[in-house]
């Protein structure tokens, strides 16, 4: 029902967008600044009362992305119905244009642990993820993208390379991919990993989305510096050059920026886009210039 | 499965033990897993993330008790009773419950009532939508058979009975009112409350024992004669209206006998 060559045929523009949190609710609505389009946590917008009443409102001017945090992909128990119902909720009465959720997993024996937890990339392990994803793309009635992790840690039995499970995903699903450069940035960093090979693995073609945001570096203990990311800060120049490199591979992307943590003014937010749309303007016109050769 | 290639349920579950209960995994993956410190950055996130849950949902309380406390007392419930899912708004139903049996917390006799009166208001805040029932749907009950009608409360309405002023306390504390702190008597007797959400917007009224009586035996499904029979007031069919006209109630129905509870039972 889904194929990966079913490019994501959302309204949401080739153009930056910006993550909105409830503090700028209210600016949006009253402002409404120039965007083409926008992002938000599904868990943020669970049950009824203001918050997606006010989503509602910005979504009529607006395209929307919903992206979910919490459906635990990856989870060995199997999905939550409720949660999955729940999501499904949101969708219907947000009627988003692109909707995605991590590869990663954050709930078992019934508890969810609040984070984005690693996977051993092996074959039970995308297995799981698939038949999740076979599950969620029927229960919602569309395709959605899923997108790459940042991680801090290995597991020595993996035996897929990261950027195959992704592309594995996307082949076996037909689920398109979220394509975090960030956190291709971070996890190359603390893996020795080459983001530029990590990139060309990827299957342009399933690319509906990419991530940017910005990340911190940790000291450990055993001397070792690690990446986190934790979408506190601004996009960092090397991401931004990875950035320009993603855009060659794979096209004009909508792009999102990020920003959870120490949430700066909607200003701070619409500048990055700013930039990441005149990244997007370079990439389009070498596209275009392609075209005419 | 071999035992030097452990299954992703194993991991899983041993992954869970380590970020709940702050200690290393279990030592038969502890081959396959990487060093402690790398696990405690999940750990940190997780731990943070859920602490801030609990801020947002208990605002009032982490006022009252200052920062570290709140935070003592997170980490100690969230390793408890950590939550089930990833919808978090709902989170800490247990919350004022544990904190009446955490010690430090034993001389704020009033701080789980003022985290049961948040709780209760964050739910409000959170509840789904639903129409309210209007005067009219209930014209073609005929007169003789309206002490059978049963009615559900809207889903952001609910009640709380308190024997300290908790609305005073939970009002004054977040706006840092220590003027209005100061005139509290926490001796000064119980408060009943009716916590309701209007046009998204949070309302917590003081109401007296006979209305209690009536919208607790109202909301709680007992016949419109069994709720008039508790209130025993002559105005109890005038807050009959006045719960319809403020949208408190979202359904009705009819039921067989003419009263499901004997006077009195409904408290």
């Amino acid at each position: 029902m889904f194929r990966a060559t079913d490019r994501c045929s959302s309204p949401i523009p080739a153009k930056a967008g910006i993550g909105l949190r409830f503090q700028h609710h209210q600016v949006v609505l009253d402002t409404r600044p120039d965007l083409a389009w926008m992002e938000v946590h599904t868990e943020n917008y669970m049950g009824g009362g203001s918050p997606i009443c006010c989503l509602e409102a910005i979504r009529r001017d607006i395209p929307i992305s919903l992206h979910g945090v919490g459906l635990s992909l990856g989870s060995a128990e199997g999905l939550d119905p409720v949660h999955l119902d729940r999501i499904r909720q949101v969708a219907e009465r947000i009627e988003p244009d692109l909707m995605s959720e991590h590869i990663a997993w954050s709930v078992n024996g019934g508890t969810y642990l609040a984070d984005l937890l690693p996977l051993p990339m092996t074959e039970e392990a995308l297995a799981v993820v698939c038949r999740h994803v076979d599950q969620v793309q029927s229960t919602l009635r569309r395709k959605i993208l899923v997108e790459n992790p940042s991680t801090y840690m290995q597991f020595r039995h993996s035996t897929i390379p990261e950027w195959e499970f992704m592309a594995a995903v996307a082949a076996r699903t037909g689920c398109g991919i979220l394509c975090d450069v960030n956190n291709i940035y971070v996890s190359a960093k603390n893996h020795g990993w080459n983001p530029l090979a990590y990139l060309a693995a990827l299957p342009p073609d399933a690319i509906g989305e990419i991530h940017l945001a910005g990340h911190s570096v940790r000291q450990l203990a055993d001397g070792n510096t690690l990446r986190i990311d934790d979408h506190a800060s601004r996009v960092i120049g090397e991401v931004w050059w990875l950035y320009q490199a993603a855009l060659r591979r794979f096209g004009p992307v909508p792009t999102l920026i990020e920003w959870d943590q120490n949430v700066p003014p909607l200003d701070v937010l619409v500048e990055e886009a700013r930039h990441a749309d005149a990244l997007i303007d370079v990439a389009s016109y070498g596209v275009r210039r392609a075209d005419a050769a | 499965m071999g035992s030097d290639v452990p299954t992703l349920l194993e991991i899983q579950t041993a992954m869970r033990r380590g970020l709940l209960d702050n200690t290393t995994v279990v030592d038969t993956l502890g081959d396959v897993l990487a060093p402690a410190d790398r696990l405690s950055i999940y750990r940190n996130t997780s731990r943070t993330a859920l602490t801030n849950a609990l801020r947002l949902n208990f605002p009032a309380v982490r006022r009252l008790v200052g920062e570290d406390f709140f935070a003592a007392a997170a980490d100690t419930f969230i390793t408890r009773e950590p939550p089930h899912t990833a919808w978090l708004d709902p989170y800490g139903q247990g919350f004022p419950e544990f904190l009446r049996s955490f010690e430090p917390a034993r001389s704020l006799v009033y701080l789980p009532d003022v985290a049961r009166l948040e709780r209760v208001v964050g739910n409000a805040l959170h509840a789904p939508d639903a129409e309210p029932l209007e005067y009219l749907q209930l014209v073609g009950v005929e007169p003789s058979v309206q002490g059978r009608l049963s009615f559900t409360p809207h889903p952001s309405v609910s009640l709380v009975l308190s024997p300290y002023p908790v609305d005073a306390i939970w009002r004054a504390v977040p706006a840092r009112d220590d003027a209005a702190l100061a005139t509290i008597d926490l001796s000064a007797g119980a408060v009943r409350l009716l916590v309701e959400r209007r046009a998204g917007e949070i309302e917590v009224t003081r109401i007296d024992e006979r209305q209690w009586k009536f919208a607790k035996a109202l909301f709680t499904g007992h016949s419109l004669s069994a709720a008039l029979a508790v209130a025993d007031h002559p105005d109890a069919t005038t807050w009959l209206a006045a719960h319809l006209a403020a949208g408190h109630l979202s359904d009705f129905a009819l039921s067989n006998t003419e009263s499901l509870v004997v006077a009195g039972h409904a408290q």
